[in-house]
């Protein structure tokens, strides 16, 4: 593993970039930890205030320090949209692989079900959910609601992968090794669909926080979590651009910008290093 | 039927192309028959081109396509009742494939003696690690390979013929009765062709394993086999012992096919013959 | 076209149309930090005379794909060529296609050299009928009017016994064998001097095979082309080439009249080669060669078949031997064959 990363960050300047990036976002969510004050009190510094030595981001018109409520911001987001992540994956992975690798009447079910929700218009729905749910949407609800509604298009694309590895000679070597089809899947499909998990958590990342960025500035999320959509919410209640107060949008945009890039560069270049052919040739096998 | 290793009688394989309304059936193999006895351990050689069904019908004869029409019926066992995991266990103890591209057989990505360890745990009592250890070795010494040539080596730092060995070595560490072959010296290099069709030779004479050799060659088919069977279009144009078929073919097909063999000589020869030397 | 020399009208019969010196190319990669450096073609000469069809046998790894790749000047990192030269007589003054400058190479592309590949896929276009394709290939090589053009297709494709009507059809309407047909016709259109063929018949049923086979054979003693004719099939050889050249692990061991080398193979991997081909008819026991080829990341010492060698002696593994012509028109590198040439 620390081979890994030295070797990525040797050979591989979009990995350097790229940790770079998201090594800074990564830090400043830590560092809500340390605030000095808790995230969903107002008024508890002089409101308006530009960058300054004091408070480096600037504060509110709500009277809250920018630097340390984006601490919290970036933290919600980076967690909303790791959840999202990890369980549309694994939805993804495991419907993705049974479903190429059974074939027949389970492949149909499962397709056909993975279709619906590939019409499904996202949208409408997660306000629909807003306004049933009202005050009980938590983050955590939204998170799995999302999760959801995003492993379909992967579950297809891991599909694909599995139906074509189902045909390779080294798969009926394994059933005639007496490997179970869970072994089958884990241990010799698995790796060959990593590179697709990890392009496509990069992907199903920035889809997700930017559709909570969008839900949240529309007013259609639980608001009391601070989270960069939030931010951009209360900021535009209190007109921020027209009252000049620039920093209350931007740094949160700057950051989730940051956030984007980050992950991108790191899917790309991770992805490069796991990617089956990459790691025959450096094995020394054919290219 | 107790005594026959494998029974195949009557069986077809219909597959169904295209979409709802026009759907094309295909007869990949068509009422084929034949039979190997459990007493005496044979090469049996099914000869075809592309399109033959002579894969559709080795598939079916390792349970990974289910027959249309007609039964197979290894050792007592109707292959069409095998189903559950347990049987399928069974089955798989007596039959083992070898497929044709070595480089494919095995995960690139996974070390080989895992898929020989692997085959020898689920296929046998042997406990412990040394039993284990000392088995698959055997197993290897059979093809002419040891574990030490073979452990924690990855697929691409051994050529297509060791490979395929390993590929056979794996194959007899369940012990079968029976192995199939698809084109198994197709994608091996001629120089080590000969060592592995020599192998399949004495898996018959010295370990009475029957083994079913799928090849579109008639030198190699001529070489190994005891009996042949030519097949065009999914049916048996002719079969028989392999010498006198492949000496004289009676159907038009197999005689067509025996004329396009090419020699590995130059015939007509208008040089001078030089002396042989050396 | 601005000063494109004229074919040099000499019909010097004696003079080669593809002469490869000491040529050689190397694959090397650089993966996270895995170097490898892998000398698929190393120091290999020889020449494809007029009119001949130059046979090339190798086993895999052992370059020959690499080596046709590098005379087509189809190079690609991580492939390089790293020395010598492939002078094609067409192609005077540049010692290789991937020297020339690329108006050069359109310029003799179809008209002086062409290709069969083993795919016919890859030459045919999936979504373009025959006759498109053949006009893409070919109509800007042809001075003739579209009549005329249409009609000398047409009749090509007969000498490759395919009916008008494949014009209108899409490849995959054909077979196997009628694609490969319509790709030799299309390689041949133009009259080619030199036609670079690599495996074209490895794919097809046997029965098919030789009457391909027998379809390259006629073409090219009727518009006169030399042919490079790779395959690892020996039967293949036997069948169809002039002279053949074997190759093991990069390098050339041995070449003579096709003839010659299966009645008197001299190299002792040739001699194993041809002895180990099984024949209908005969029951003897034939032998595999002990050992593997070599990895060309890291091929032995010396002479690179002498770990395998049963005439290996000192020299073998400590000096490269030469390519010795031991007879007229009969090449082999061995010091067993041609004795220790050592100072």
């Amino acid at each position: 593993m620390l081979r890994i990363l030295r070797d990525l960050l040797r050979y591989n300047p979009e990995f350097r970039i790229g940790i770079v990036l998201v090594g800074f976002v990564l830090i400043l969510s830590v560092l809500a930890s340390f605030s000095p004050y808790p995230p969903d009190q107002v008024y508890v510094v002089p409101p308006d205030v530009p960058p300054s030595p004091t408070y480096w981001f600037g504060t509110t018109s709500r009277g809250q320090d920018v630097f340390w409520q984006l601490t919290f911001a970036i933290r919600n987001t980076l967690l909303f949209g790791g959840t999202v992540a990890l369980i549309s994956r694994v939805l993804a992975l495991v419907i993705g692989l049974v479903s190429g690798y059974k074939g027949g009447w389970i492949d149909r079910v499962l397709m056909s079900i993975n279709d619906t929700f590939i019409v499904m218009p996202l949208l409408p729905i997660l306000v629909l959910f807003y306004f049933v749910m009202r005050d009980s949407m938590s983050w955590l609800i939204l998170a799995l609601i999302m999760a959801c509604l995003g492993w379909a298009y992967d579950a297809r694309l891991i599909r694909s992968v599995a139906m074509s590895l189902k045909t390779r000679e080294f798969t009926q070597s394994s059933v005639f090794s007496g490997m179970s089809t869970r072994e089958i899947l884990v241990q010799e499909h698995l790796p060959y669909v990593m590179p697709i998990v990890f392009s496509t958590t990069m992907n199903n990342m920035v889809w997700s926080i930017g559709l909570e960025v969008t839900l949240s500035v529309l007013g259609f999320t639980d608001i009391n979590t601070p989270t960069i959509g939030g931010m951009i919410y209360w900021a535009n209640q209190h007109t921020a651009m027209v009252a000049g107060i620039w920093w209350w949008i931007a740094f949160p945009t700057a950051i989730v910008v940051m956030t984007f890039i980050g992950l991108f560069l790191l899917a790309v270049s991770m992805n490069e290093y796991i990617d089956p052919r990459s790691r025959l040739s450096r094995m020394g096998g054919a290219s | 039927m107790s005594n026959a290793l494998l029974e195949v009688s009557h069986a077809t394989k219909v597959f169904s192309r295209g979409g709802l309304l026009s759907s094309r059936r295909i007869v990949a193999v068509n009422d084929v028959s034949f039979r190997i006895e459990a007493a005496r351990p044979e090469i049996f050689t099914i000869i075809g081109e592309s399109g033959s069904g002579k894969t559709t019908l080795s598939r079916m004869i390792l349970n990974i396509e289910q027959p249309s029409a007609g039964s197979l019926v290894l050792d007592g066992t109707d292959l069409s009742t095998v189903r559950s995991n347990r049987d399928r266990l069974a089955f798989m103890h007596k039959v083992q494939p070898i497929f044709q591209n070595p480089f494919e057989a095995f995960n690139p990505l996974k070390q080989l003696d895992r898929y020989l360890f692997m085959t020898r745990q689920r296929f046998s009592a042997a406990v412990g690690q040394a039993a284990l250890e000392a088995a698959v070795d055997e197993a290897l010494r059979k093809v002419g390979l040891s574990l030490k040539e073979v452990r924690h080596r990855y697929p691409h730092e051994m050529s297509g013929g060791q490979l395929q060995r390993v590929a056979i070595a794996r194959a007899l560490l369940s012990s079968p009765k029976l192995i199939v072959a698809d084109e198994p010296v197709s994608m091996v290099d001629a120089s080590l062709r000969m060592s592995i069709v020599n192998l399949f030779r004495a898996l018959r004479d010295d370990l009475g394993i029957s083994i079913i050799y799928v090849t579109h060659d008639l030198a190699t088919a001529y070489y190994i086999s005891d009996r042949i069977m030519i097949m065009q279009n999914g049916r048996v144009v002719e079969s028989g012992d392999a010498r006198t078929v492949l000496n004289a073919p009676q159907h038009p097909y197999s005689q067509q096919l025996r004329a396009a063999v090419l020699l590995p000589e130059v015939t007509g020869g208008t040089a001078p013959a030089n002396s042989p030397s050396t | 076209m601005t000063a494109s020399p004229a074919l040099p009208a000499r019909p010097d019969a004696a003079a080669p149309i593809l002469a490869v010196r000491d040529l050689k190319a190397h694959f090397r990669t650089n993966h996270f930090g895995v170097k490898r450096y892998v000398k698929a073609v190393d120091g290999i000469s020889f020449d494809v005379r007029r009119g001949e069809i130059y046979g090339l046998a190798g086993e895999s790894s052992s370059g020959k794909t690499t080596l046709i790749k590098t005379i087509a000047g189809a190079i690609k990192p991580p492939l390089e060529v790293v020395g010598g030269t492939v002078d094609f007589a067409f192609l005077p003054g540049y010692g290789g296609l991937h020297r020339a400058p690329p108006a050069e190479v359109a310029r003799i592309r179809w008209r002086h050299l062409s290709y069969i590949m083993q795919g016919s896929m890859n030459v045919l276009n999936p979504v373009r009928r025959l006759r498109a394709t053949f006009a893409d290939f070919a109509r800007s090589h042809i001075d003739a009017s579209d009549r005329q053009f249409e009609q000398a297709v047409v009749d090509h494709l007969a000498r490759v016994k395919l009916d008008a009507s494949v014009l209108t059809a899409y490849p995959h309407e054909l077979s196997g064998g009628m694609r490969q047909r319509a790709t030799i016709a299309l390689a041949t259109i133009c009259r080619p001097d030199f036609i670079i063929a690599d495996e074209p018949t490895t794919a097809l049923d046997v029965v098919v095979q030789k009457d391909v086979l027998g379809m390259i054979r006629g073409i090219q003693r009727e518009i006169g082309s030399s042919v490079l004719f790779v395959t690892h099939d020996m039967g293949v050889h036997a069948h169809l080439t002039d002279r053949l050249g074997i190759m093991y692990a990069g390098r050339l061991v041995e070449e003579a009249a096709t003839a010659e080398i299966f009645r008197r193979p001299l190299h002792p991997y040739t001699r194993h080669l041809i002895s180990s081909l099984p024949r209908i008819g005969d029951d003897i026991q034939r032998k595999g060669l002990e050992g593997s080829p070599p990895s060309l990341a890291d091929p032995p010492p010396g002479c690179r078949f002498h770990p395998r060698c049963p005439l290996a002696m000192a020299a073998c593994s400590e000096r490269v031997p030469d390519m010795v012509e031991t007879e007229p028109d009969h090449r082999v590198a061995c010091f067993a064959v041609n004795g220790d040439q050592a100072p």
